[in-house]
């Protein structure tokens, strides 16, 4: 149980989850306001990390709901178990032989029948799929639907009875409601809005890329072999990083992994050409590879201002990458696009003014 | 306390942030679970109810920075997106009292959202003074004393706008008589008739009502011993208040530059014909997403459940295997379309083939751009070819006669209409990308990319020439799933014969 937000921080911490105010007054907010996390983010920044600590923190079961394309209620909610009804009354077809016995004409029967229609519509030939798994439970579980967004809009509409009022409708059934309220978290990665009808039923948490010095306590907690000094290097060279345009710029898993892949290289700093050969690790794309490799040696600059811990705190500002190197032949260039737009705006009927752009 | 929040989520509102009842409800609640002292939580509890969209966050800082500021904090720097009409005003104001301060604020609300907040950052500045005498408040915590006050304050709104209003009734009326031109006050005239009762009855009102609630001692006081100064300064408030009354009325009408003549554009049918078959072949390639529910065919897999039912009549044992597979839905298009002078020639046959391609699927959703970006989906829905281009053209929807600014665009699009781009979505962007030196905010094109299906780029100018000049073509065309030159019927089909051939072609 989360007692307040210092406590949510304390208890996520010792999960080795480190996470800010912002986010622990959310995560403490959920739990007291009984209201689903709606979490979004770039991938990588430890959304779906967060559901596990907190259901290692509550002491709580984590169920998980991967959502894709295609994903429907049969998958998410609930399903008959389609064989189970069927190996039951041919099993059981004595006995509803017997049902009958003494039945006059057909009416009679199907009468006699429907009294006993529920025995197989009962909650026996369900299959819980985890929403309804997270709803029934007898103890309150930790409920993850991890990137709502891969689902199709539809998908949404299934949950809004579930996120709003805890209860799920089964036609066969009726409706069943939650005996314990889970703590739900949904997580998306935006390649798409979700519905307002959704959002407004949720609190709403955007994890960004920590700061510098919360990174680096990061990868304290979580990658501790890593000498100290190294540490500060790797956030220092993770940041310039961010600071360029990458397309997949490098999130705290990828971090993660770089140092411990130095832990394993059994790396003492980190230098240009080690930086170099390791550069895989946190880039993932062919163009942003090459977008780096011009800008080495302003990244490489961090590595020797930056080799000690106090300084860290310094430099709050925000980093700006030099720019581009010119190309080459500047003049001759400038040159060509005159010639060239002369050419190729007299070549346009519409247009005889002699003016260029547009 | 509800009444600040109210206040603040009002002016959320103004700014364009969609907020229903039920998630102010969430943050009124969500309040109560927090102590208010401590000012990152209340922001990290506002943002976290309030904002459900991440485009809408800088909005919130800003104001939340605004309402929410601390005494010595300077101003905020503002978005470029909006600048504030009236920001001047602000500094060279009066050291003004409390109740001064209160009047100030208690204008009725103009349609500015900017100027409101402005005032509301006055007003808090005032109230953090009145605080410092009488408490030990650290001056950088926002605390719930202040909160408290706030609260009190801005209940008397009404009354406060009732003082004005009568105040501005008398003024107009002298006006009128006099007959000056219009925008010159005569301020001196109006203060004397203005009727000095009505704003002394006010301010005992509110006042008393001050007294009802529990509120601080000191500021009741102060609040009556700086009602004479209040009284005094009113021509310098009337003043402002009549400046922004101004300032706020729209500018007189028929200013607005004519419009060139639209041309005449009319398609033969020959062109008509061969344009719809391209479409219709280059429509078989850009296929839909997978739909969500299986439908029941001859192929795909085998379902348990309806094989078992439909084999219920022959004991269970599956005679009759049934098949079910998901099907393609159509497609959903957004087409953005640069119908600048550079293209001149071929938007026409560009919005041709926008034209073409929502008739022919169910879902599109068209953008034409100059510089401003403005959705045309409706107006090429209901009119006819040649009419809906023209309109497009004589600049009646979008300024057409700027240069071209893709950065703009693209940011605009960005801004507005980003939701319309899903993962089942293709955009296809037609125009040469030569945004004339703008920023080219490839960002907002890899933000579309990484949402939609198939982003595809149909440029009217020949790949050589996207080197020369300020073309941002080789930034963009990276980011692209697939980029064509296309500037004719001709290459038009050929390029639907290519992806059509690349379709058919095993992986």
């Amino acid at each position: 149980m989360f007692a307040s937000i210092e406590h949510t921080i304390a208890q996520l911490r010792e999960q080795q989850y480190l996470c800010d105010r912002k986010l622990a007054t959310v995560a403490f907010l959920a739990l007291q306001m009984r209201k689903p996390i709606l979490i979004e983010g770039p991938a990588g920044v430890g959304k779906t990390e967060l559901a596990k600590a907190v259901a290692a923190t509550l002491n709580r079961q984590l169920i998980r709901l991967q959502c894709y394309g295609g994903l429907d209620e049969a998958h998410a909610l609930y399903e008959w178990e389609y064989g189970k009804q069927l190996l039951y009354t041919q099993i059981l077809r004595d006995k509803i032989g017997r049902l009958f016995e003494g039945v006059g004409d057909l009416h009679e029967a199907v009468g006699q029948l429907h009294l006993h229609e529920d025995v197989f519509f009962s909650e026996h030939f369900l299959v819980r799929r985890p929403i309804l798994q997270a709803i029934d439970s007898s103890e309150p579980v930790v409920l993850l639907i991890d990137e709502l967004d891969r689902a199709e809009e539809q998908f949404e509409a299934f949950l809004l009875e579930v996120l709003s009022d805890f209860q799920v409708t089964v036609p066969e059934i009726g409706t069943v409601k939650a005996t314990t309220i889970p703590y739900v978290i949904i997580t998306s990665n935006n390649t798409r809005d979700l519905s307002d009808a959704l959002k407004r039923r949720c609190l709403h948490l955007f994890i960004g890329y920590p700061d510098e010095q919360r990174e680096l306590d990061i990868i304290r907690m979580k990658v501790p072999e890593l000498r100290e000094t190294l540490a500060a290097q790797v956030v220092a060279v993770i940041r310039r990083l961010r600071a360029l345009e990458l397309r997949k710029a490098p999130s705290i898993s990828e971090t993660l992994d770089w140092a411990q892949a130095l832990v394993l290289l059994n790396a003492d700093a980190l230098t240009p050409t080690l930086l170099e050969e390791t550069l895989h690790l946190l880039i993932k794309y062919e163009r942003d590879t090459q977008q780096v490799n011009e800008r080495l040696p302003w990244i490489v600059e961090s590595l020797q201002s930056r080799s000690s811990p106090e300084t860290l705190s310094a430099a709050e500002t925000p980093l700006h990458p030099p720019a581009r190197p010119a190309e080459p032949d500047v003049n001759y260039l400038e040159q060509r696009r005159q010639e060239h737009t002369a050419r190729y705006f007299t070549s346009y009927r519409g247009r005889t003014d002699g003016r260029t752009g547009g | 306390m509800d009444a600040v929040i109210n206040r603040f989520i009002f002016l959320l509102k103004k700014q364009g942030v969609r907020i229903s009842p039920a998630e102010s409800l969430d943050a009124m609640q969500a309040l109560a679970w927090v102590t208010l002292q401590d000012r990152d939580t209340v922001r990290a509890v506002l943002c976290s109810t309030l904002i459900k969209d991440v485009r809408d966050q800088p909005v919130f800082e800003e104001l939340f920075e605004q309402f929410f500021g601390l005494p010595k904090v300077s101003p905020t720097p503002e978005s470029a997106a909006e600048p504030p009409p009236h920001r001047e005003t602000a500094p060279e104001e009066p050291p003004a009292t409390v109740a001064e301060q209160t009047q100030i604020t208690g204008q009725p609300d103009g349609d500015n959202a900017h100027e409101d907040a402005l005032d509301i950052r006055d007003y808090f500045d005032a109230e953090s003074m009145a605080t410092h005498f009488n408490s030990h408040q650290d001056a950088n915590d926002l605390s719930l004393a202040e909160f408290g006050q706030n609260l009190v304050l801005s209940r008397n709104r009404d009354l406060l706008d009732q003082v004005m209003r009568k105040a501005m009734q008398l003024l107009k009326a002298r006006r009128m008589k006099n007959a000056g031109r219009a925008g010159e006050l005569n301020l001196d005239e109006a203060i004397a008739a203005l009727d000095a009762d009505v704003i002394a009855d006010a301010v005992t009102e509110l006042l008393d009502e001050l007294n009802d609630m529990d509120v601080d001692e000191n500021l009741i006081k102060q609040l009556s011993s700086r009602l004479d100064g209040g009284i005094a300064n009113l021509p310098e408030l009337l003043k402002r208040y009549l400046e922004r009354e101004l300032a706020l009325q729209p500018p007189p009408k028929g200013s607005e530059r004519p419009r060139r003549a639209a041309r005449d554009y009319r398609f033969s049918e020959q062109e008509r014909r061969e344009m719809t078959e391209i479409v219709h072949r280059l429509c078989r390639r850009m296929r839909g997403a997978r739909s969500y529910r299986r439908h029941i065919s001859h192929h795909g897999r085998i379902s348990v459940p309806l094989t078992l039912r439909r084999n219920m009549k022959y004991e269970g044992i599956p005679f009759q295997p049934v098949m079910t597979h998901y099907r393609n839905e159509k497609p959903r298009l957004v087409v953005i379309c640069d119908v600048s002078l550079s293209v001149r020639n071929t938007a026409r046959f560009m919005l041709h083939l926008v034209y073409n391609l929502q008739s022919l699927f169910g879902q599109v959703r068209s953008f034409a751009f100059v510089s401003d970006l403005v959705e045309v989906s409706a107006c090429f829905e209901q009119q006819g070819i040649d009419e809906a281009i023209s309109t497009v053209f004589n600049g009646s929807l979008i300024d057409t006669d700027v240069d071209s600014n893709y950065g703009h665009a693209l940011s605009l699009f960005h801004n507005r209409h980003l939701a319309v781009v899903t993962p089942q979505t293709t955009v296809i962007i037609l125009g040469d990308g030569r945004g004339n030196r703008n920023p080219p905010q490839v960002w907002v094109l890899e933000e579309i990319r990484r949402r939609a299906k198939q982003l595809l780029w149909l440029s009217p100018e020949p790949r050589g020439s996207w080197k020369m000049g300020s073309c941002d073509m080789p930034l963009y065309e990276p980011v692209c799933h697939q980029t064509e030159v296309v500037r004719n019927l001709r290459q038009l089909g050929q390029v639907a014969e290519n992806l059509l051939r690349r379709s058919v072609t095993p992986h």
